[in-house]
């Protein structure tokens, strides 16, 4: 995973509010926002359309003939245009996507990531925050001042608590080298295994934190994969001890856990509840750490990362 | 939404699969002018599961079994719902009953087909009978039939089986749906199929663009108002989460994103204190039509002190696009419009993200109590508990 101060980047759907706000925010931060796209706003007479001072085009073909070739896509559109919005960065040779429009219809999503796996293009999300290489460059919605730069990766589902963690680390003198949020929709684009992965081959990560939380089975998988193929140490977080069987009701506008449709799963595999009782045993058994509350964190990664240490030095 | 039986069979025609004839009734009367022959079955019409159980369904064999079918049904709740209208449906005899359905697997995020030759309501779903089918490629209609053939069906059954499947998934993609379920889907020995009762949820983030489920989610809104001239538009409202009678604490709790909001509850419980309530106001959207986090902010704290036994709000906010001191004017603004209201509990702020150091002089300034520290606002609120069970933190 080469995001870094030179990483390239696309914001899609620039005339959404939030697009411009965040826009304006990575670039202060140092990230290179090298265009922006949205259809009948583009620069057509060439007198350099910009909104949130970067360049804008009627389509990410055009973008790219003029602005060069871009990295990583930040998709912003709302839901109904996702799709497209990503195709279309996938046909013009994108092959990193944050989708940040949460609420996508999941039959997009499975299409977009049907899309994506021919084209061997990473997906993070719909309802995603982004991907943040603190110090070098923010794609997403990340609160910048939390982050410091360091060698330990956040995984997180979430937004706010993904941020709280990173500012628990921040705080103890923990920086990070990537923190990445698969995003809040039912079906993402990536998962937990897949960034391990990544995080696992990345040269400037040393230890990875997970941040999950109730719900589906993302995390039980997450934790067999780390036990089966992750070297470097593995600390975790679990929301939702005392959820119990509220966890229904944590719906709002875009995220809407689907107790309908996990209550379909439950009486086909009892062990797609998602507790994260489950999900704390999962990780336990695969040897994972898990804070009783994120202010323990800092401490958990200090223990795991000189196991690995004084095991590797012996 | 979960669509009523009488909407899901009104789909399923339209693609093709075999339903009964069948006439809706939205007054007892109406079976004077019924339009198909008895023997009927008379079914209500709430979106619910175990209707048969509950007493929801009644066979008739003439007019006046049908009207006192119909009164009784019309008076019977299940789980809380009346219905709004019934279904009349011509009585079928099956040589079996078969169960089909198709859901969205999160993990192979893939659709998947599931079949059982033991169909009907006796149905056990953690039975060896249930079979599986991801759907990982383009749907093709092998999938359909590789099912019907994992299920055990034999000669013209497979075909006609199959044949269903694939007009349950034209439904399932055409129309963004979480779940098509057919239980029981009736197949006699010569081939003939029957889908005899049907569940359909259209996802919620789709409706808007199919134009006949939103016309469905008008129809049931409208009932809903009818029933309930309380029920309410508000999600906020609807998200609000009362946790136990029993609790006693007196905290509630208001926090934006759901993670967020299970690991402040977590926290509060390992601090010794069970809230009494809490509500998750939501993230950052800016979507037209969405309200803005203060604005639902502003509303979340008027929800959560409308409960007196609230004695003590727990705000723990972590911004990540509004600025903590527009946070914290609202905080303050509705904190003093709820004291006009004689609502003045404890309030406890945590507050992060941009503008920190102003969010805290505003707070601060108003006299509200406020920390940067979640372990410190954590312990803060536990001491303002009317009964703290153990206070781990203090």
């Amino acid at each position: 995973m080469n995001v870094s101060a030179r990483t390239r980047v696309l914001i899609q759907g620039i005339t959404e509010p939030l697009a411009q706000i965040h826009a304006e925010r990575m670039r202060a931060y140092g990230t290179q926002i090298v265009a922006a796209v949205s259809p009948g706003y583009g620069d057509r007479r060439g007198d350099g359309a910009t909104i949130a001072e970067t360049p804008v085009f009627d389509t990410v073909d055009l973008a790219v003939q003029t602005a060069g070739a871009i990295d990583f896509t930040a998709i912003f559109v709302p839901p109904y245009q996702v799709l497209d919005a990503a195709r279309e960065a996938i046909a013009a040779g994108i092959r990193h996507i944050a989708i940040v429009t949460d609420g996508v219809p999941p039959m997009d999503t499975i299409a977009l990531i049907r899309a994506a796996d021919a084209a061997e293009a990473l997906v993070l999300g719909p309802g995603s925050t982004g991907a943040i290489v603190p110090g070098a460059c923010a794609i997403g919605t990340h609160p910048v001042d939390f982050y410091t730069p360091g060698t330990v990766g956040i995984i997180g589902r979430s937004s706010t608590l993904d941020y709280e963690v990173a500012l628990t680390l921040s705080e103890a003198g923990i920086g990070q080298s990537i923190c990445v949020g698969l995003g809040g929709d039912g079906i993402l684009g990536s998962s937990f295994s897949q960034w391990l992965q990544i995080l696992d081959e990345d040269d400037r990560t040393e230890a990875i934190v997970l941040v999950g939380r109730v719900g589906g089975t993302a995390e039980e998988l997450a934790a067999r994969y780390v036990e089966a193929a992750i070297d470097k140490p593995v600390v975790a977080y679990v929301a939702g001890r005392h959820a119990g069987d509220v966890t229904g009701h944590f719906g709002h506008a875009g995220e809407i856990v689907n107790a309908r449709i996990s209550g379909i799963y439950r009486r086909i595999d009892d062990a797609a509840i998602g507790t994260a009782q489950r999900k704390i045993e999962a990780f336990q058994a695969a040897g994972i750490r898990v804070a009783s509350r994120p202010s323990e964190l800092p401490q958990l990664l200090k223990q795991a990362t000189s196991e690995v240490t004084s095991s590797a030095s012996a | 939404m979960d669509l009523l039986e009488y909407q899901a069979k009104e789909l399923f025609s339209k693609v093709g699969i075999p339903v009964l004839p069948s006439q809706k009734i939205y007054y007892p009367q109406e079976f004077k002018r019924l339009g198909i022959p008895y023997p009927i079955v008379v079914k209500s019409q709430v979106p619910m599961g175990g209707r048969a159980k509950a007493g929801g369904i009644k066979p008739a064999a003439n007019t006046i079994d049908a009207i006192a079918a119909a009164q009784a049904i019309f008076h019977l709740p299940i789980r809380g719902l009346y219905p709004e209208l019934l279904l009349a449906e011509a009585k079928y005899d099956a040589d079996r009953e078969l169960y089909l359905a198709i859901v969205l697997d999160r993990n192979a995020r893939r659709p998947v087909l599931l079949g059982s030759p033991d169909g009907g309501s006796g149905l056990d779903f953690a039975s060896r009978s249930l079979q599986r089918v991801l759907v990982d490629d383009t749907f093709s209609p092998f999938y359909a039939r590789r099912l019907a053939v994992a299920m055990g069906l034999r000669g013209r059954a497979i075909e006609a089986v199959s044949g269903a499947i694939e007009k349950m998934y034209a439904l399932f993609a055409s129309k963004d749906l979480d779940l098509i379920e057919i239980n029981p889907l009736a197949l006699r020995d010569d081939g003939e199929i029957m889908a005899l009762d049907g569940k359909v949820g259209a996802n919620d983030n789709a409706i808007e663009r199919h134009r006949d489920l939103t016309e469905y989610a008008r129809e049931r809104q409208i009932a809903r108002e009818r029933h309930d001239k309380y029920a309410s538009h508000d999600p906020l409202s609807a998200a609000l989460v009362s946790v136990d009678r029993e609790a006693d604490s007196g905290i509630g709790v208001v926090c934006n994103g759901a993670g967020l909001t299970l690991a402040t509850v977590d926290l509060l419980e390992w601090g010794g204190v069970r809230p009494v309530s809490f509500l998750n106001v939501g993230n950052e959207i800016y979507r037209a039509g969405a309200t803005s986090l203060r604005d639902r902010l502003d509303r979340g704290l008027e929800l959560i002190t409308a409960n007196p036994a609230v004695t003590s709000v727990f705000i723990d906010l972590v911004g990540s696009v509004t600025a903590c001191d527009k946070l914290a004017e609202t905080i303050v603004a509705t904190t003093r419009r709820l004291a006009q209201m004689e609502r003045s509990p404890h309030w406890i702020v945590r507050l992060v993200g941009h503008e920190r150091e102003l969010g805290r002089q505003c707070l601060e300034a108003a006299g509200l109590a406020y920390y940067a520290s979640l372990d410190e606002a954590i312990a803060a609120s536990a001491r303002t508990a009317r009964h703290p069970l153990e206070a781990r933190l203090a």
